[in-house]
């Protein structure tokens, strides 16, 4: 179980003329992913999402609020001592080229971790060599195969299942996914995310997937929770169909609305939203931080800023003055 | 308005899309293992004035036939034979030097795979434009820089603000607008869109689909988008073609080729596409891989590792392109079933 109250973190940027500029990256944001849970976070390159990823491995500092692994602060904690906690959390890179050194051979690559775990716990070599190949094996591999190649002669879906047969050699509890798919050929994706939903269900490992890929999101498991997030808020939570079916945000509207309409196979929503695009660019830091976009924005949303919470009538969670449900997705023909 | 005359390369009449027929081109590489065909015998037919999409996997060998437009394949590769011949132009095949250079940019306008890299980081986007402007001999460099102007902000952009900008004072979605502006300013009638919207966000790539299909009604251009999203076709095209392995292995009307596709790797590729709403199980990723150019087999069909419905005649042909209707699919299977 890891959980997150009020994480906040602010980007410095050296200026040169007028000084520096502040990026607010988080702004108190909340969570909790639950052993053998999955969430995932959607929204634009620039929201956060991978920032708020990156926090959850322990690849990030964070400036206020606190990050508890099974019930333990990570804040009051020496680097050394948080070390363990974070070894359960292991990340996946978008990149399965980059992710991998090219020369090394998959033995190799999964030799290390393992021989540190052997190390940790008094096993033998016998063990790693065992290891390495069930861990092969769990992500779909022949370990007879792939053990004595180099990342080259392998496809970048297979290079994604050793990227995560990695990930595995230290047993982790929980693994955030960034972009995991999206470098990947279209026909070989569904196999990837298969992947991740059959080892949550097979060894209980936690699945956070963080995407700009709506669509992807459910392929994970549809107990899992969605986070839409916009400029470091998270702006509306809950069940991955609930969310996607009926969305109440504007934000999570246009996300939805701007999904490719498979035409011939579906039927576009009747009520997509466009986001008003701003002109210069400047984003105002007063009220909605959606409100520069928004085309239902009112007085008070340029003013105030909502918070995320619940409001009659609708299951989920969203910080949005004017909540409301709209028809944005494409349905299939076939059911209209 | 820009120049573009010269003596080599004829006049086509003002404000007409160009159709274009690629007919049986073939396009090898040189590897050590002799000569390999990333494109091999591809038919196809770009009518003036529509939006064609051709879908493909990485080392389907969609971008090389893309490149084959403008006969721009690098070396190693080669066109090794058939022909692509644009209206008003003539076979680019047989084109070579200053000919060539001067219908690149005139007459086929490129809009590369991430445009966000294809500018230079040294120079702002103006001083790009008059660079594209002199080395096209245009004289009114003002009315090039007042053309330019005008496309950025039928695009949603402040012109001049963009033109004295760096790019990386863009963001990627303004950076992809520059791309196509710098591919219509010469008055090109034939725009390839390489990839146009991967690695923008979603919005950003709804907003861009916009503009491409608004732009190509408004100056009647013909254009090719190659992705490899279908989405992204359905969103803009009114013909699909789906390659795979160097060939193309199905092509029709959109909405006829996703509603009913014919050709099994068409019809997987479509399955395996997550969706928003129904049954997650549904969607089914495709057993195997896509061939690179190495392990494209030389006898019979390319999908046949992969496909459902193999039989050996498939192991021995490579199946013809033949047209069912508003269709031609490349498949013994569906040839065998039209003709059942």
């Amino acid at each position: 179980m890891i959980t997150g109250k009020g994480i906040t973190k602010t980007f410095k940027q050296r200026g040169n003329v007028l000084g520096g500029r502040e990026v607010h990256a988080l702004r108190g944001v909340d969570f909790s992913i639950a052993k053998g849970g999955s969430a995932s976070f959607i929204g634009e390159s620039g929201c956060g999402k991978t920032t708020l990823g990156r926090i959850i491995a322990g690849l990030e500092s964070y400036d206020g609020g606190e990050v508890s692994i099974d019930g333990t602060p990570m804040s009051p904690l020496k680097p050394k001592q948080r070390q363990p906690h974070f070894r359960k959390i292991q990340m996946i890179h978008q990149d399965p080229y980059s992710a991998l050194n090219p020369t090394r051979t998959i033995h190799q690559t999964l030799y290390a971790p393992l021989a540190l775990r052997a190390g940790q716990t008094g096993r033998s070599k016998a063990w790693i060599e065992e290891r390495a190949a069930e861990v092969l094996s769990l992500v779909g591999l022949d370990p007879g195969t792939v053990l004595a190649r180099y990342p080259h002669q392998l496809s970048g879906g297979m290079r994604q299942r050793v990227v995560i047969a990695r990930a595995l050699t230290v047993d982790p509890e929980m693994l955030v996914a960034d972009e995991a798919v999206s470098m990947i050929d279209v026909s070989l994706r569904l196999g990837i995310l298969a992947l991740l939903k059959d080892l949550r269900e097979r060894l209980g490992v936690s699945v956070l997937f963080i995407t700009h890929d709506v669509a992807t999101a459910r392929y994970i498991g549809d107990d899992g929770e969605l986070y839409v997030i916009y400029r470091g808020q998270v702006v509306e939570r809950g069940p991955v169909d609930t969310v996607i079916a009926d969305p109440v945000h504007p934000y999570t509207q246009s996300l939805l609305s701007a999904i490719p309409v498979l035409h011939g196979l579906e039927q576009p929503g009747e009520q997509p939203v466009v986001p008003v695009e701003s002109l210069n660019g400047a984003q105002s830091e007063e009220g909605c931080l959606f409100a520069g976009r928004c085309p239902f924005r009112t007085d008070r949303c340029e003013s105030e800023l909502p918070l995320l919470g619940v409001t009659d009538g609708f299951p989920q969670e969203h910080a949005c003055f004017h909540p409301e449900r709209r028809s944005v997705i494409a349905r299939p023909m076939s059911e209209v | 308005m820009a120049q573009q005359a010269s003596q080599q390369v004829p006049q086509r009449a003002a404000g007409q899309a160009p159709g274009v027929r690629i007919d049986s081109l073939t396009v090898v590489y040189k590897t050590p293992a002799g000569e390999l065909p990333a494109v091999r015998n591809v038919s196809l037919t770009l009518e003036p004035g529509t939006i064609t999409g051709i879908v493909g996997e990485s080392g389907s060998g969609k971008s090389t036939l893309a490149l084959s437009l403008l006969n721009a394949v690098q070396p190693p590769g080669r066109i090794s034979a058939g022909s692509v011949e644009i209206d008003g132009l003539g076979d680019v095949v047989t084109f070579e030097g200053e000919k060539l250079r001067k219908a690149r940019g005139a007459h086929v306008g490129y809009v590369f795979q991430a445009a966000q890299n294809s500018l230079n980081p040294l120079k702002t986007v103006g001083k790009q434009l008059l660079d594209l402007g002199r080395s096209h001999g245009v004289e009114d460099l003002r009315g090039l820089v007042r053309e330019a102007r005008e496309l950025l902000g039928r695009m949603g952009l402040d012109g001049a603000r963009v033109l004295d900008s760096h790019q990386h004072e863009l963001s990627g979605g303004m950076r992809q607008r520059v791309g196509i502006m710098l591919a219509l300013v010469l008055n090109a009638h034939l725009v390839v869109l390489d990839e146009p919207t991967t690695a923008l966000d979603m919005i950003t790539q709804a907003n861009i689909l916009k503009i491409v299909r608004e732009v190509h009604a408004e100056r009647g251009l013909t254009t090719l988008v190659i992705t490899h999203d279908i989405g992204v076709v359905a969103e803009v095209a009114d013909r699909l073609a789906v390659m795979y392995g160097g060939r193309l292995v199905e092509q029709g009307p959109t909405r006829e080729v996703l509603g009913a596709p014919k050709h099994p790797y068409t019809r997987g590729l479509i399955n395996a596409i997550p969706r928003l709403v129904g049954d997650i199980d549904e969607a089914r990723a495709l057993p195997g891989r896509p061939p690179t150019l190495a392990t494209v087999p030389k006898l019979g069909c390319v999908f046949r590792e992969r496909c459902a419905v193999r039989m050996d005649v498939c192991d021995t042909d490579d199946p013809e392109a033949v047209a069912h209707g508003s269709r031609i699919v490349a498949c013994h299977a569906v040839t065998v079933k039209e003709h059942a």
